[in-house]
This record gives structure tokens, C-alpha cells and sequence, in this order.
């Protein structure tokens, strides 16, 4: 075979897989949209999940549990964030490149790839028995966060990586200390790959189920009027629906709850890609 | 102006022997320049005068630096005290990803300006400008970009981008000024307008220049300092290095038989 024809096999071959990657995609969003946008209306927003004449949770529409997916985000938005991003800030600038940091980062790694039913498990012996903080919202928050902190980090620390050291360089040259490095050049040029790592773990964390199945969702749960209450959540609730007796009416509705869940993940992505690109022409090289 | 006196200095990174026991001392008011076959440790002497190499894993350095009469690698010496005087340039140009207004007011902004009485005070806006313009005009840069002062610092090109570096450098008004080849990337004309600047700077400051441009050496420094493979092997009068050099390592590079 010449160099002419190989070339044209592996281009098509690419071009093969990317068309499959896109009709993939198409499908499966053109399923959950023609079977859940019979049931988008002003009621699924507005009310709340409500049993039907035998007693199955498939009338009534979705506020609590888009609500309580909501709630869920901001908890993690509060803890995993923060802490994901201090910590490897901290570990990548004042851990150093010892055997100690390299250390903390297997771990980091290895738990980023911890399968998010042991998460629940912890979250259930740590959060809900041993701290008693009971089946609740705060308790499937924080367990979500331990789902994501290490995404968050891992994130992080490439955005942090990938500046030039010698930026880092010229900082110190020009006698700036270490947090005023870190300050004025390494979160500012780092910011958009930062970001972006934020909000793809956020959207990991709105879609998770089993974190938050064994540590605070319940099935009649309303909005939660405090961090002790149990909460509803998109993905528990599409569950639920998959599970219910009543199946002419509960798939229609996961369908519904499908479509905002990726509606909600839609919209966090364009946010970062706003974000990212306000970040990217401020500091651009 | 600041004399700088090495002694018995030693620098390893991890096995690697890359500076074997310099001893020199570096006069004020003149240049000094640095020369030697790549790899033989020019670059890693002068990161020693401002402890740049403290940022690199592995890089252990042994001896003294004293400078002003104080050894920078003391232990009670506060190393951004030591690196707020003395102003380095880089091998290759690394402007911040900002406006070329803030990569030059970015020292002056987080250290303050110093006034006549040598008391410090936060830089008002219109300090900040004429420092800016001050240090641009000082690099031979300004005519070029006094219209775009906004404009991202990666606008430029490699060459606008090393003179950027040294005004950037020259705004914390060091004492000491370490240049690691800041002509490599530049054209004749912007070349001699930073060996103008470097024979200019040498009234206020200490200068210290790595290069690899024989002539170069010839046309600015005082003194000249010949390494090779971590070793100090001559240092002396430009003069003398070039036309009468003692050791037989320093004529072979200075002829060109080796290098
Ligand atoms: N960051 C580093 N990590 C490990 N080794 C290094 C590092 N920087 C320099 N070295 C080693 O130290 C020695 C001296 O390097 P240095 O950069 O000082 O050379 P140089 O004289 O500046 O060369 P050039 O003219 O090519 O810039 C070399 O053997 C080099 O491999
Ligand atoms: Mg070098």
C-alpha cells in the first residue's frame, strides 16, 4: 500500500469512529428527549412528586427532587471546591516533589478512581452512623464531595502544571513570595483549566446515584428545610421511576427527569465554557 | 555598588557536580562576563547569586555568597529580601501572560516604591506610569510599544519580548543585575542598543552577564570569567583573557579549538 492510500484508510477510519461517536450521541439524546418532552410542562417544575390512585410516586411533577439536586450541588460546591483546590495548590507548590507529595498524589489518583458505591458505604458508616448525622442532606452532600474532591485536584493540579515554570520563575526573580506567586500568576493563569475541571466534577456529582442512595435520599422526602432533613435528587428519582409498579406512567416520567438532569449538566457546562473563555483572553500565551 | 564575593562554592543537582569550588569576586560598577562551553555551568552560577536554584528539586548548594558583606545563604536571610535587589533576566524571554503595562508594574505593585528618603510607600498610579515608562525607555523598548501598553505581553515578538524582561527587571531598581544571555534572541540593532544599555546600567549597578558572544564579552565587560565543566578556570581583565589568557583550557575556547 503507498503512502497515499494509507493515508486516506487511516483518515477514513478516524472519520468512521467520529461519526460513531456522534450518532451514538444523537440517539441516545433523541431517545430521552422524544419520550420526556410529553411530560415537560409548567406542573413538573412547579409541583411535587405525588402518589397516584394506587399509591405509586409517578404523579405530580419534580420540584423537590430538582431542588434537592440543586441543595446537593451547593454543598459541594461549599466543601469539594475549596478544599479540592487549596489542597492541591498546597500539595504542588509547598509539597514540593518529594516522596511525601508523590505519595499523597497516588492517593489522590487512587481515589479519584474509587467506584462511587464505596463512597456511599463510607459515607454511610462514617457521615450517617458513627457522626450520626443521620440519613440527611448534609451527609449526601458530603459524600458527594468525597466523590469529587479528588477530580477537583487532579484537575487542578494539571491547570497548575501546565504554566511554564519559567513564569513561576520570573515571579520569584522579581522577589514575589510564594503565596503572592501563587496569587498574582499561578491561580489567575490556572483558573480556566481549574474551572473547568470544577464544573465537569460538579456535573459528575449531579448525576451520581449510589453516593447519594445509601446517605440521604428518600422516597416522600419534600425540600429539605434543614441539612438534617432527607432530600430527593434527579437521578434517585429517574430510579425510582425505573423501579415503580405503575411503569405506563413512572417511565415517562424518568424520561422528564432525564431531559432537566441533562438540561441542569447542560447548563453548568456552558457556564464553564463562558468562564473559561473570559479566563483564557484575559491570560493568554 | 554591591561587591559580590563567592567563596568555595559548590552546587550539585542530584550526583551531577555542576559548580566545583568557585571562588570569585565580582566588582561593583562594572561588568562581569560569563563565559564558557554550554553545559559548563554559567547559568547555574549566576541562579546562585539570587538563589533561583532553591525552586529546583535536588539542587544542593554548598559555600558563601556574600554580598554587602552579608553571606545570602545565611540562615537568617530572608530570601525575598535578597532577590528584591537584584534583578535577573532570563535565558529565554518569560513575560507574564499579561499587558506589557502590568508585566512591568507587577514588582513595583507588591513591593512598593522607594522615595528619596528611602522610606516605602505604596506605588500611586502615576508612579506606576512613569516607572513604566522610565524602565521601557531604559530597555530601548518604548518607542516600540508606548501605543499599546495594553496589549498582551505575548503580542510581541521574541526579541520586543527579552527587552520586556530586562525593563521588567530594571523596574524593582536592583542593586545587582544578572543577565543570562539576553541576546540570544535578538537582531544587531536591538543587540547593540542592550549592550548601550548594559555599559549604561554599570554607573548604578552591579553587572553580571552570561553570554556566548565572544565578541560581545570583548565589547562590554570589565572582567571576564572562563568556566568549564563546573570549574572556574580563569578569571581576569577582559583584556587579559582575551589577547593573553594563562591557562591553556581559556586560549583553546577563546580561539575557537574547543567549544
Ligand atoms: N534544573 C536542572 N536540573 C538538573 N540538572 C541541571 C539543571 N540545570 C542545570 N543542570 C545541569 O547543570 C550543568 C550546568 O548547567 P547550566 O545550565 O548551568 O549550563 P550553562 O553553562 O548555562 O549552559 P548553556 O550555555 O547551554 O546555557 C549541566 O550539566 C546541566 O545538565
Ligand atoms: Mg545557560
Amino acid at each position: 500500500m503507498n503512502r497515499r492510500s494509507k493515508e486516506a484508510l487511516f483518515f477514513n477510519i478516524f472519520r468512521g469512529c467520529a461519526l460513531f461517536v456522534v450518532i451514538v450521541l444523537v440517539v441516545i439524546l433523541g431517545y430521552i428527549l422524544i419520550n420526556g418532552v410529553g411530560k415537560l410542562s409548567i406542573d413538573l417544575f412547579t409541583q411535587n412528586p405525588a402518589p397516584n390512585s394506587h399509591g405509586a410516586m409517578v404523579a405530580g411533577g419534580i420540584l423537590s427532587p430538582i431542588v434537592g439536586t440543586l441543595m446537593l450541588m451547593a454543598i459541594v460546591l461549599i466543601i469539594a471546591v475549596p478544599a479540592g483546590v487549596f489542597g492541591a495548590v498546597f500539595l504542588v507548590e509547598y509539597g514540593g516533589n518529594n516522596r511525601i507529595s508523590r505519595a499523597w498524589w497516588m492517593i489522590v489518583n487512587n481515589l479519584a478512581g474509587v467506584p462511587s458505591i464505596v463512597w456511599g458505604l463510607v459515607g454511610v458508616g462514617l457521615l450517617v452512623y458513627y457522626l450520626n448525622f443521620g440519613l440527611s442532606l448534609l451527609a449526601a452532600g458530603v459524600t458527594l464531595s468525597f466523590v469529587i474532591l479528588p477530580l477537583i485536584m487532579v484537575a487542578t493540579k494539571e491547570a497548575i502544571e501546565a504554566i511554564p515554570p519559567s513564569i513561576r520563575e520570573a515571579s520569584v526573580a522579581l522577589g514575589a513570595t510564594k503565596w503572592q506567586t501563587v496569587r498574582h500568576h499561578i491561580l489567575p493563569y490556572s483558573a480556566s483549566g481549574i474551572l473547568t475541571g470544577i464544573i465537569l466534577s460538579l456535573s459528575r456529582a449531579a448525576g451520581e446515584t449510589a453516593p447519594i442512595l445509601l446517605t440521604g435520599v428518600a422516597v416522600n422526602a419534600a425540600i429539605p428545610s434543614s441539612l438534617s432533613d432527607s432530600v430527593q435528587a434527579l437521578p434517585y428519582y429517574i430510579y425510582l421511576m425505573t423501579q415503580t409498579s405503575d411503569r405506563s406512567a413512572a417511565i415517562p416520567m424518568a424520561y422528564a427527569a432525564a431531559l432537566v438532569l441533562i438540561g441542569v449538566i447542560v447548563l453548568l457546562n456552558l457556564g464553564a465554557i463562558i468562564l473559561r473563555n473570559r479566563y483564557r483572553q484575559k491570560y493568554r500565551w | 555598588m554591591s561587591d559580590i564575593a563567592v567563596q568555595d562554592l559548590n552546587v550539585w543537582f542530584d550526583k551531577n557536580h555542576a559548580l566545583k569550588n568557585v571562588n570569585i569576586t565580582v566588582g561593583g560598577n562594572q561588568i562581569t562576563a560569563i563565559i564558557g562551553p554550554s553545559g559548563c555551568g554559567k547559568s547555574t552560577f549566576i541562579r546562585c547569586i539570587n538563589r533561583m536554584n532553591d525552586l529546583i528539586a535536588g539542587c544542593k548548594v554548598e559555600g558563601k555568597v556574600i554580598v554587602d558583606g552579608k553571606d545570602i545563604y545565611d540562615k537568617d536571610v530572608d530570601v525575598v529580601d535578597i532577590r528584591k535587589s537584584i534583578g535577573m533576566v532570563f535565558q529565554k524571554p518569560n513575560p507574564f501572560p499579561k499587558s506589557i503595562f502590568e508585566n512591568i508594574a507587577y514588582a513595583p505593585r507588591i513591593h512598593g516604591v522607594t522615595d528619596e528618603d528611602g522610606n516605602v510607600h505604596k506605588a500611586s498610579k502615576q508612579e506606576l506610569a512613569e516607572l513604566v515608562e522610565w524602565s521601557l525607555k531604559r530597555a530601548a523598548l518604548w518607542d516600540e510599544v508606548k501605543d499599546r501598553l495594553d496589549k498582551s505581553a505575548y503580542n510581541l515578538s521574541g526579541g520586543q519580548q527579552q527587552r520586556l524582561c530586562i525593563a521588567r527587571a530594571l523596574a524593582i531598581k536592583p542593586e545587582i543585575i544578572l543577565f543570562d544571555e539576553p541576546c540570544s534572541a535578538l537582531d544587531p540593532i536591538a543587540t547593540a542598543k542592550i549592550e548601550d544599555l548594559l555599559i549604561d546600567l554599570k554607573n548604578d549597578y552591579t553587572v553580571l552577564i552570561v553570554t556566548h558572544n565572544m565578541q560581545q564579552a570583548g565589547r562590554v565587560a570589565d572582567k571576564t570569567a572562563y568556566f568549564y565543566l563546573g570549574d572556574l578556570i580563569e578569571y581576569g581583565e577582559t583584556k587579559q583573557i582575551f589577547e593573553n589568557p594563562k591557562q591553556e583550557l581559556t586560549e583553546q575556547y577563546i580561539t575557537g579549538r574547543m567549544g
